[in-house]
């Protein structure tokens, strides 16, 4: 496993691509911590291609849809539910590697367990409402689109009040990564990251009076609640995507201070590598 | 917030008085939040300033209906709670703790009038029958002051953490301090601004 340790790793091949990805997968130290990086950045692509391309649910419609506008909207979009979901439900159990990810970030900082397990468990539940419920209840609509319009509209309002659901959980997993952050004395994270996880959370406050408001920019579709909500989390999804990329490159999997980037880590040895698995 | 005083720039090993060297007073790192909230709430600004072009005269009377004295009140209470963190980072640089703690009270005192202020504003109003739902400009009214009421709580923390500093002669972080001081200047700032917008534009 631990190849370079023994000294008897082959120098990592320059050029073509597939003989060096071959190299990284066979002597990477890193190698888990990559492929979890690199699933979260597949997962919010592929959820971005789903989402807003293929299924065509975000951005949301309006919440003020009559019973026969709302059979009419899944109809625009009967193919797109049901193949795009179908994709979701086979990617969907992605979540746990990349949730994994993000709480190893907080299980190398000096800070309790108890944040990456709170973290771990937080969106562990947010996965049900937030992405399967809602792909459920759409696909639900668009499998037999004779169905009552009445019924329609009860799956359109479930399927998007499910989704909206999810924001308490945003709001929290975002103050315990604040916190562990702004405790934390490893360096994980520059402390500006921190507090962005506050700006998060108090954007994901925002979004509660779509639960009052049909119309206008506090409803589920609105300026206030969706759109600025959303510019946030992407900008908030690149920074960590960025820093987690970061933190993996500065990895020397021991337990102190992570080293910066320009004093390239040398690999910590075989028994402490261990230990950090 | 309360995870401040662990860092170690915060722990009281390391005691240094404000240079002149540095580019912005506090951690760097806050300043992020400053520009990144000013950037949220500059959105926010805007759809507020398009939905009132497009309902003018909603907006105006129901304006009518906002207590202009009280936003005044509030508005010089803010100010004179910077005045009073201001005060309190220029005696922590001149290692005056005692004057330090005093006017981090007083900022606190400060803050807790408007606090009070506010919310026996919400309460006038809602007697009077304006709430949250009652037309578009009592939405964008409770929001705004809602909002800005989350950060106000938050900076109670964020004072809580500067008195802390400021308590125990084995802390006293300039650096802790000048941070706790610009995020409650941001709360100041960001109620002038929701102040011109909601009791005075018309």
């Amino acid at each position: 496993m631990n190849a370079s340790a023994m000294g008897n790793v082959p120098a990592e091949p320059s050029g073509w691509h597939f003989r060096r990805i071959a190299w990284h997968w066979r002597y990477d130290e890193k190698r888990e911590l990559w492929i979890g990086w690199w699933t979260l950045v597949v997962f919010y692509n592929l959820y971005g291609l789903l989402f807003f391309v293929v299924a065509r649910t975000q951005p949301p419609p309006e919440p003020s849809l009559s019973p026969a506008e709302v059979v009419q909207w899944f109809d625009d979009r009967h193919r797109g539910l049901l193949y795009g979901y179908a994709v979701v439900f086979i990617v969907g159990g992605a979540t746990a590697i990349m949730n994994a990810t993000l709480a190893y970030s907080m299980r190398r900082m000096s800070v309790s367990r108890a944040f990456a397990y709170s973290y771990l468990v937080i969106y562990a539940l947010a996965t049900l409402p937030g992405m399967l419920i809602m792909g459920v209840v759409c696909t639900v609509g668009a499998m037999r689109p004779e169905r009552d319009p009445e019924l329609m509209r009860w799956l359109y309002d479930f399927a998007f009040l499910s989704f909206e659901g999810t924001m308490g959980v945003f709001l929290i997993g975002s103050l315990v990564w604040m916190l562990a952050i702004l405790l934390d004395e490893n360096g994980v994270f520059p402390k500006w990251f921190g507090y962005l996880n506050l700006c998060n959370a108090l954007t994901e406050v925002v979004v509660a009076p779509a639960w009052i408001f049909k119309s206008g920019p506090f409803a589920w579709n609105g300026a206030i609640a969706w759109w600025i909500n959303m510019g946030v989390f992407v900008a908030y999804t690149i920074a960590f995507l960025t820093l987690l990329r970061k933190m993996i490159l500065r990895e020397d999997f021991g337990s102190g201070p992570l080293p910066d980037l320009s004093t390239a880590p040398a690999l910590a040895p075989p028994v402490s590598l261990k230990a950090a698995r | 917030m309360t995870g401040v005083e662990a860092e170690p720039g915060f722990s009281g090993r390391e005691i240094r008085p404000a240079s002149p060297a540095r580019a912005v007073p506090g951690q760097p790192d806050m300043w992020v939040f400053v520009l990144f909230e000013a950037l949220v709430f500059t959105a926010y600004f805007t759809v507020y300033v398009v939905s009132r072009s497009r309902s003018p005269g909603l907006f105006l009377e129901s304006q009518a209906h906002l207590n202009l004295g009280v936003g005044v009140f509030n508005t010089l209470v803010l100010l004179a709670s910077s005045w009073s963190v201001a005060r309190c980072v220029q005696a922590a640089r001149e290692r005056s703790f005692r004057t330090a703690l005093t006017n981090a009270f007083l900022t606190v005192l400060f803050g807790f009038a408007f606090l009070v202020s506010k919310v026996l504003e919400w309460a006038a109003e809602i007697r009077q029958g304006f709430t949250f739902t009652s037309n578009e400009f009592f939405s964008f009214y409770y929001f705004l002051t809602g909002i800005h009421f989350i950060h106000l709580q938050i900076g109670f923390v964020v004072l809580a953490v500067a008195v802390h500093q400021l308590w125990s002669p084995a802390r006293r972080s300039q650096e802790a301090i000048e941070t706790c001081a610009t995020y409650w200047h941001t709360i100041d700032f960001l109620w002038i601004l929701i102040f011109a917008l909601l009791y005075v534009m018309r």
